[in-house]
């Protein structure tokens, strides 16, 4: 299934740059550069998608007390502190020759950066076993916690400052048809690209476990 | 819930002022803090508003985080985390009771930084001083709701500190914007964003109260 996953999500991301560099048309003022947003756009909100998965895993560990959501709560923070990783990343590559900065004070960037550290520190507490046997819970709990954090962050940084472009904003935005056609089937490929990463990295914790268990006198 | 909560506060806070050793390490961080980001500036240059109020935050969050760690460190030996969650009170009131020892020493820690950065930084209140109280108690409400249930999620076997750190400083940056501000707006007089600032730190203080007290019987067992 997850080789059938993958498979579908390489044909799907070769079939979105079809339509990001041929399809979509060339942005008048940004020029190529433009381009870069397909990329970033699908990756900035499939990275809050999977934080939103790690507050849904947290929230049935603590619910149903099963390991399986614990390991799809790692596996989507993983992915996701990826993505957003690199929505970051492509982020400051455009805004450099747009902007003229690589970085700038805005309610999406910093959003993004501080789920991003939040959800790295997920991470590190993960791999350090803090809290011993309770350890899916004590994660759980912050995977709550971190989520609930992010539209106060949102709120707080907007009423900070400001310089974001809306695309899909109150005003319509600024996007051609055909641009628009080029993002949503970026978004959909990426989407299929999450499902597999997730998969994958799911069963993969799920392997680990259970070779854990098998081994469990020498582990301890 | 609230007998067993001030009955913890009293019990941690008698403990912390004990030869007042913590607090004092505490107030000492802070105002090494403050002196040392007043060398970022040359002799005689005034530091913005914005600076000092940033610099005083980031003072107490320092100091925060050294004071909730030492709250949960209280019970770290002998068991003794084992015998407060044993004991027939809710987990919350553990919570509640540390926060507020916790309110009460950031609070003692603040006084002196308030004092520091006068001096160090320069700055002086030109808005209502009441207003400014009342902000930094809305913040530190929010500080620490969410420095109790962070303590308890750093107590305990494999625990590390500094991850805490890692973890606390983030989550708290909406809290933290809003003490900046509403400070600023203290020192630089005029009341005009400042009750919206007041609504996000409220906000935040609520939100994590909340969570605290569903999430914290999860963290907190007597479980080394």
């Amino acid at each position: 299934m997850t080789v059938v996953l993958a498979a579908i999500a390489a044909l799907a991301l070769a079939v979105a740059n079809w339509f990001i560099w041929v399809h979509a048309p060339l942005e008048e003022t940004m020029g190529l550069v433009q381009k870069i947003f397909y990329i970033h756009l699908p990756m900035a909100w499939w990275g809050m998608i999977s934080f939103l998965a790690v507050f849904v895993g947290s929230v049935m560990v603590l619910w149903k007390k099963s390991a399986f959501w614990d390991r799809l709560a790692g596996a989507s923070c993983e992915v996701g502190v990826l993505f957003s990783g690199l929505a970051l990343v492509t982020g400051s590559l455009w805004g450099k020759p747009i902007w003229n900065v690589w970085w700038t004070w805005d309610p999406r960037l910093t959003t993004t950066l501080i789920m991003w550290f939040v959800y790295c520190a997920y991470l590190l507490l993960r791999q350090a076993g803090v809290g011993g046997e309770r350890g899916a819970v004590v994660r759980a709990a912050l995977g709550v916690v971190a989520f609930l954090d992010v539209p106060l962050v949102f709120i707080s940084a907007r009423k900070w400052r400001s310089i974001h472009p809306t695309v899909f904003g109150q005003q319509g935005g600024g996007l051609e048809p055909e641009m628009f056609t080029a993002v949503l089937v970026s978004i959909a490929a990426v989407g299929i690209f999450w499902v597999a990463l997730v998969r994958l990295r799911t069963l993969q914790l799920g392997q680990d476990a259970a070779v854990r268990q098998a081994f469990l006198h020498r582990t301890r | 819930m609230l007998g067993p909560a001030l009955r913890i506060a009293a019990k941690d806070l008698r403990l912390s002022l004990r030869g007042a050793q913590g607090l004092a390490q505490t107030a000492l961080l802070g105002l090494l803090i403050i002196f040392v980001f007043s060398l970022s500036r040359k002799p005689g240059e005034l530091v913005p508003a914005l600076a000092a109020s940033a610099i005083f935050w980031l003072s107490t969050l320092f100091s925060q985080v050294l004071v909730f760690n030492g709250l949960y460190a209280l019970e770290e030996n002998n068991g003794a985390r084992m015998g407060l969650a044993m004991a027939p009170i809710a987990p919350q009131a553990v919570w509640l009771g540390k926060a507020l020892a916790g309110f009460l020493l950031v609070l003692c820690c603040q006084a002196v930084f308030a004092v520091a950065v006068a001096a160090f930084l320069g700055q002086d209140a030109a808005g209502s001083l009441a207003l400014g109280l009342g902000s930094v108690l809305v913040v530190d409400v929010g500080l620490a709701a969410l420095g109790s249930f962070m303590g308890a999620l750093a107590s305990g076997k494999g625990a590390r500190e500094s991850l805490l750190t890692v973890v606390f400083f983030p989550l708290i940056i909406p809290v933290l914007l809003a003490g900046i501000r509403l400070l600023e707006g203290v020192i630089l007089g005029g009341d005009g964003p400042s009750l919206e600032w007041m609504g996000i730190a409220a906000a935040f203080a609520a939100v994590f109260s909340a969570a605290a007290l569903i999430l914290f019987p999860y963290l907190y067992t007597g479980e080394e």
